[in-house]
């Protein structure tokens, strides 16, 4: 996100040099999106006190934030806390060694590529929300259903892009490989694999985002825990600050695991950004 | 150094006892041909070659001519068609005994410079460590002293092929088959590394088969220049450089070269038309 602003910022500032450009961006980012937000709350209140918004629909933003305040307070809350984050970690983790399993699999055999392709097309084009309503019939109310879930919805874009990672390697390095003898396994090991891991991280990302979408969305077909299900309930409820609160809670914890993977990408697969770099230098 | 390679290079003492004279690659009605959607394409015809140790040859020729073809089957990357070819007394496969290198410097970004200089004892032995000593002394030689802890993205594409160079040294390789190695490079960068290239060859004495179609690099380097005809890739004849080994760059200012680049000229123009 910050990557594609920061070239924005300096193809505008390049005539003012890209130095000038950084610093004022550093500056203003922040500060301006701050100010956004002060202004959006004001207006929020304003609009919902003076009655232009009925408090139904739209809550007064200091409604949700005392909302917020007594749910982060009662133990419950974190039961229902738990149970979503176990769920999408575990579906995120078994999600990812499936889709690299399969992904590494069919990159390596072409034979199994030919036979997998009808299904990858068909599973492509599936919205595998649907498979909500199956899966809660199948293993139950419980975190069971969220679990596969959350695996049916964030293994696909791993194995995509093992797959393409492993495909796409470049056929000079092969070449380069075979003419130092090298094994298949070295092969794998010293270049296929390295060289996919900028494509495979991009799919455990996007892997990571959908779990919780898995998740929530099992949780709101059928589940007895669970913030999906806490939110269901007050806005069954009416309690729309609440909804509200919820809502910024289930955002609150996209960012966080997002940013939690972005790091680890960083690491591992460190000479990408650093290309990036050079190439931007 | 090349004791951990002496066990798997014994194909040199091996053949039919011809001595000294024997030369280290050579080949006989020589043929490549390709199956492809619109019919059979003949990429080598005939080729007869023979390189004799330590000495430099130029395969020479427009793109499209099976010079790059040929450096393949040399390396035992692809199969020949039909013919006779002799590597060290051996059939062509991919062994320590020969180093090639491409066009590109193929560098692997998640590894240091040392790292990639390492990669081909690693892949043999798999302790490529026992090998730092030597990566880091061939690096100094190729004017990288203290670039060994470095990323490729930190590195010039001349610098790159230098560790490219010092990579395909790794295994002190007898033959080094170059397919067009400092072709993407700019003109000075690659006259230089050409020099250098030179003066490695004939200090360890190693036999070389440079692929590329830049008739000055050719004349500068080689003692004997093949030159292609495109499709099928005959050989249209050979061009003698007398000058010894190791030369410098002055050699391209000389009557000599500018005598040689136009009979290597006149062969491809000649080839061009046939």
């Amino acid at each position: 996100m910050t990557k594609e602003i920061t070239r924005e910022v300096d193809g505008q500032e390049a005539e003012t040099g890209p130095e000038r450009g950084d610093r004022w961006e550093r500056v203003i980012g922040p500060i301006g999106a701050t100010f956004l937000a002060v202004v959006l709350i004001v207006a929020g209140e304003l609009l919902v006190a003076n009655g232009v918004l009925n408090e139904i629909i739209v809550p007064r933003p200091t409604h949700v934030l005392s909302a917020l305040v007594s749910t982060l307070s009662e133990g419950f809350f974190y039961t229902h806390l738990w149970v979503t984050t176990s769920e999408v970690l575990i579906g995120f983790v078994l999600g990812t060694l499936i889709g690299f399993s399969v992904g590494a699999a069919l990159g390596i055999s072409r034979r199994a590529r030919a036979i997998a392709y009808p299904y990858i097309v068909a599973f492509q084009g599936l919205p595998k929300v649907v498979l909500a309503p199956l899966f809660i019939t199948i293993f139950g109310f419980g975190i069971e259903s969220k679990v596969v879930m959350a695996i049916a919805i964030s293994f696909f874009p791993v194995l995509i892009n093992t797959m393409a990672g492993l495909t796409g390697v470049d056929p000079q390095a092969r070449r380069l490989m075979r003419s130092l003898s090298a094994s298949d396994w070295h092969v794998f090991t010293k270049l296929s694999l390295p060289s996919s891991l900028p494509l495979i991280f991009a799919g455990v990302k996007t892997g990571l985002t959908l779990a919780l979408v898995g998740a929530i969305v099992g949780e709101f077909v059928g589940a007895e825990r669970g913030l999906g299900y806490l939110l269901d309930v007050y806005s069954y409820q009416l309690e729309v600050p609440r909804v509200w609160a919820i809502t910024g809670i289930l955002a609150a914890m996209g960012v966080i695991l997002f940013l939690v993977i972005e790091w680890v990408d960083r690491k591992v697969v460190f000479w990408q950004s650093r290309r990036d770099m050079s190439a931007t230098m | 150094m090349t004791g951990p390679i002496a066990s798997t290079s014994g194909v040199s003492e091996a053949g039919d006892g011809q001595g000294a004279a024997r030369p280290m690659i050579s080949t006989r009605d020589l043929s490549k041909s390709y199956e492809t959607a619109g019919g059979e394409i003949h990429a080598l015809d005939r080729i007869a070659i023979d390189v004799a140790p330590g000495e430099i040859v130029a395969l020479l020729g427009p793109s499209g001519c099976g010079k790059s073809t040929l450096l393949e089957i040399l390396a035992g990357l692809i199969r020949k068609s039909s013919g006779e070819v002799e590597i060290n007394g051996g059939p062509p496969r991919p062994r320590p005994e020969v180093g090639i290198m491409f066009q590109q410097a193929l560098l692997f970004p998640w590894r240091t410079v040392a790292a990639n200089v390492l990669l081909p004892a690693e892949l043999i032995d798999g302790r490529g460590q026992d090998w730092r000593e030597r990566a880091e002394s061939l690096l100094a030689m190729v004017g990288l002293s203290g670039w060994a802890d470095k990323y490729h993205w930190e590195l010039s594409g001349g610098m790159q092929q230098r560790v490219a160079l010092a990579r395909v040294l790794l295994l002190d390789p007898d033959i080094l088959l170059l397919d067009e190695p400092f072709g993407a490079l700019d003109e000075m960068t690659r006259e230089s590394l050409d020099v250098e290239m030179m003066r490695i060859a004939a200090e360890a004495s190693k036999t070389v088969v440079l692929v590329t179609h830049n008739v000055y690099e050719a004349t500068l380097m080689a003692d004997r220049i093949f030159v292609f005809t495109a499709r099928p890739g005959r050989i249209a004849g050979v061009v003698e450089v007398e000058r010894p080994q190791p030369r410098g760059i002055e050699f391209s200012t000389t009557p000599e070269f500018s005598e040689k680049v136009a009979q290597v000229r006149s062969l491809l123009s000649s080839g061009g038309e046939g």
